[in-house]
């Protein structure tokens, strides 16, 4: 290690100023600034990068507004009826309010893109209704809350999706598609680790909900229940990018919580508005931070050293796979999943072009394997999350979460041996035709927008 | 120091009305487009741009003058679990290298954005140095910000964390 290098003394700064407790985006703008001016070139290039890359990425937006979509069914309580709908589905079963929480997920996943905000969103009322009355422990209810939370950017819409499609160019459309089936096989995963549970520890089936309620509760649900099919049907019907699907999530969650349910008051609607665009900062800090550190870590030729370093070990596309999921499973017990989307990954992107890996399955086992990192201790969000909505101790909600990673692991395996996403894209490919989603490559918005400010 | 304080927070609720403002302006912007575009067939131009310029100044603008400290993301593993003693410390590190670093490249960054007046955006025609004055906004306040952590952790007393 040569201490004269600024690219070594701008890592250092990197780590140390991270590890000391400074913002990570933050951190990042300062190693980009220490090693341009170390190394004698204009500061001013970190600025140039970040406002470049932040005024020229069109399709980032999905990510403000995914946010705020998310944010306004929330406060509308739309997640409230989702869940009672559920709870008419397969709350009879053993472990039911258990799959009610999967289930819920799966559905609320169709229309948000965050696993953050199905936790903190829905996560509250998920744990009060399975604790209620003491039919499960609060340790095992904020477990499944964290873990069925995973789901939600795995099935489409998805924010980290939009993310890696920044970073590797991949199309936001086929890489939304190509989650459905993973999305699905773990929800089945966990459907099965909670009944296995609930046989284990006797948990109650909860009271049935009679059959007179089904027309009320269903027709209750029906507008919440429209809002995946809008989207993804506006999406692949190709009237809509996936970044106006998110502005249209938005409108369309505000009006049926205000008008349909009347469930939502200016001054909620207000409170959502501050809240979502606080979270935007804090992520498009992030955000900002990588885009001035990737003109580091390009301008140091990084991405094709590792490839050299890994095309020097000979492994085949599997292997290599294998070594993503594990270098991913390792970085996700201490990063944070946008820190390893924006940083990592993109390193990692040459070496499975190189090896000839799709791109599209590359970024549906990337994204599902950091998910997996926001439930595995000891840097899992949503661990810390639903400890504090839950009022229990980290270490009982990490004991009870430990069976579902595993089935997660094992259900990432499944993925990353194809089979799932190359069925979906097949299947894609053989109904639709010529057909592609409209506007989804990160490309196209590029070109697009480099034209827009070129003009 | 009350006033200073009751001046601070005002001017931090302002700020964040501003980056709320920001949002509604992106998601609206967006709505016009959608709607112009597949309903009236007769797209507007500038939406697109007005939305990507709400989103550079919402971050900057965000992180530089509203968020919290705790609202940050950051990697606490290590600083979360450590004495008061030891964050202290860390705190008058990392707050001094913040103000060394963002004043040290500073002369540089108003180069950048003052010579950016040269150009112009695409549709609303607005010079390009106001649109990216937002960085200097976010430079100055994390110095200042930066240095108000550093002089608490340093003296164990201040003005309040963080100042807008």
């Amino acid at each position: 290690m040569n201490l004269h290098d600024p690219f070594t003394l701008a890592l250092i700064a990197l780590v140390g100023l991270s590890l000391m407790g400074l913002p990570i985006g933050l951190t990042m703008i300062m190693a980009s600034i220490i090693y341009l001016g170390l190394s004698g070139q204009d500061m001013s290039i970190a600025a140039e990068q970040l406002l470049n890359g932040l005024n020229g990425s069109y399709v980032l937006l999905a990510v403000p507004l995914f946010i705020f979509s998310a944010g306004l069914m929330n406060a509308g309580s739309l997640t409230d009826r989702l869940l009672r709908f559920c709870n008419l589905l397969v709350g009879r079963f053993r472990g039911g309010l258990g799959h009610v929480n999967v289930v819920q997920s799966v559905i609320f996943a169709g229309m948000s893109g965050s696993a953050i905000a199905d936790a903190a969103g829905s996560g509250k009322v998920q744990i009060d209704m399975m604790t209620k009355g003491g039919a499960y422990p609060a340790s095992y209810a904020a477990a499944l809350t964290a873990v069925t939370a995973v789901i939600g950017p795995i099935i489409p819409p998805s924010i980290p999706m939009v993310l890696y499609a920044l970073v590797a160019d991949a199309s936001i459309g086929f890489l939304f598609l190509g989650g459905v089936i993973p999305g699905v096989l773990m929800a089945i995963a966990q459907m099965g680790i909670n009944s296995w549970m609930a046989h284990r520890h006797d948990f109650p089936i909860s009271e049935r909900v009679p059959l007179r309620e089904f027309p009320r509760l269903t027709l209750e649900a029906f507008p919440a229940l429209l809002m995946p099919v809008i989207l993804l049907g506006g999406i692949y019907g190709g009237v809509m990018t996936p970044t106006e699907a998110a502005a249209v999530a938005a409108a369309y969650a505000w009006l049926i919580a205000a008008l349909f349910y009347r469930s939502l008051t200016l001054r909620q609607t207000w409170a959502a508005v501050v809240e979502s665009a606080r979270s935007t900062a804090a992520i498009g800090m992030l955000i900002a931070g990588a885009l001035a550190f990737n003109y580091v870590i390009t301008s140091e030729n990084v991405p094709n050293t590792v490839r050299g370093i890994l095309a020097g070990w000979e492994m085949s596309p599997s292997e290599f796979l294998l070594v993503v999921n594990l270098i991913l499973l390792v970085l996700g017990c201490l990063l944070e999943g946008s820190t390893i989307l924006l940083i990592v990954v993109p390193v990692l992107v040459p070496t499975a072009q190189a090896l000839g890996i799709d791109m599209v399955h590359f970024g549906v086992v990337v994204v599902v394997n950091i998910m997996i990192g926001l439930i595995t201790p000891p840097y899992g969000l949503l661990l810390f999350i639903v400890a504090k909505l839950s009022g229990t101790s980290l270490s009982a909600v990490v004991r009870d979460t430990v069976p579902f990673i595993v089935a997660m692991v094992a259900a990432l395996m499944l993925i990353r041996n194809m089979f799932p996403v190359a069925a979906t894209i097949a299947m894609w490919n053989s109904t639709s035709g010529s057909t592609t989603p409209r506007g989804s490559g990160c490309a196209e918005a590029r070109r697009a927008n480099a034209a827009l400010i070129a003009a | 120091m009350d006033t200073a304080r009751r001046l601070l927070d005002w001017g931090r609720r302002r700020a964040e009305d501003v980056l709320s403002v920001l949002l509604v302006a992106m998601f609206i912007a967006f709505m016009l487009q959608i709607v112009t575009r597949y309903v009236m067939n007769a797209p507007l131009s500038w939406t697109a741009e007005l939305s990507t310029i709400t989103w550079v100044w919402g971050i900057l603008w965000g992180a530089g003058l509203v968020l919290r400290d705790e609202e940050e993301i950051r990697f606490d593993i290590l600083y979360g679990n450590m004495p008061a003693r030891a964050r202290r410390v860390c705190d008058a590190i990392t707050g001094t290298a913040v103000v060394v670093v963002f004043t040290w490249s500073l002369p540089a960054m108003v180069d950048y954005v003052t010579f950016m007046k040269v150009e112009r955006s695409a549709y609303l025609g607005i010079r390009f140095d106001l649109l990216y004055s937002v960085y200097l906004i976010f430079a100055v306040a994390m110095i200042v910000r930066h240095a108000v952590i550093a002089w608490r952790a340093a003296t164990g007393r201040g003005i309040g964390r963080g100042a807008a």
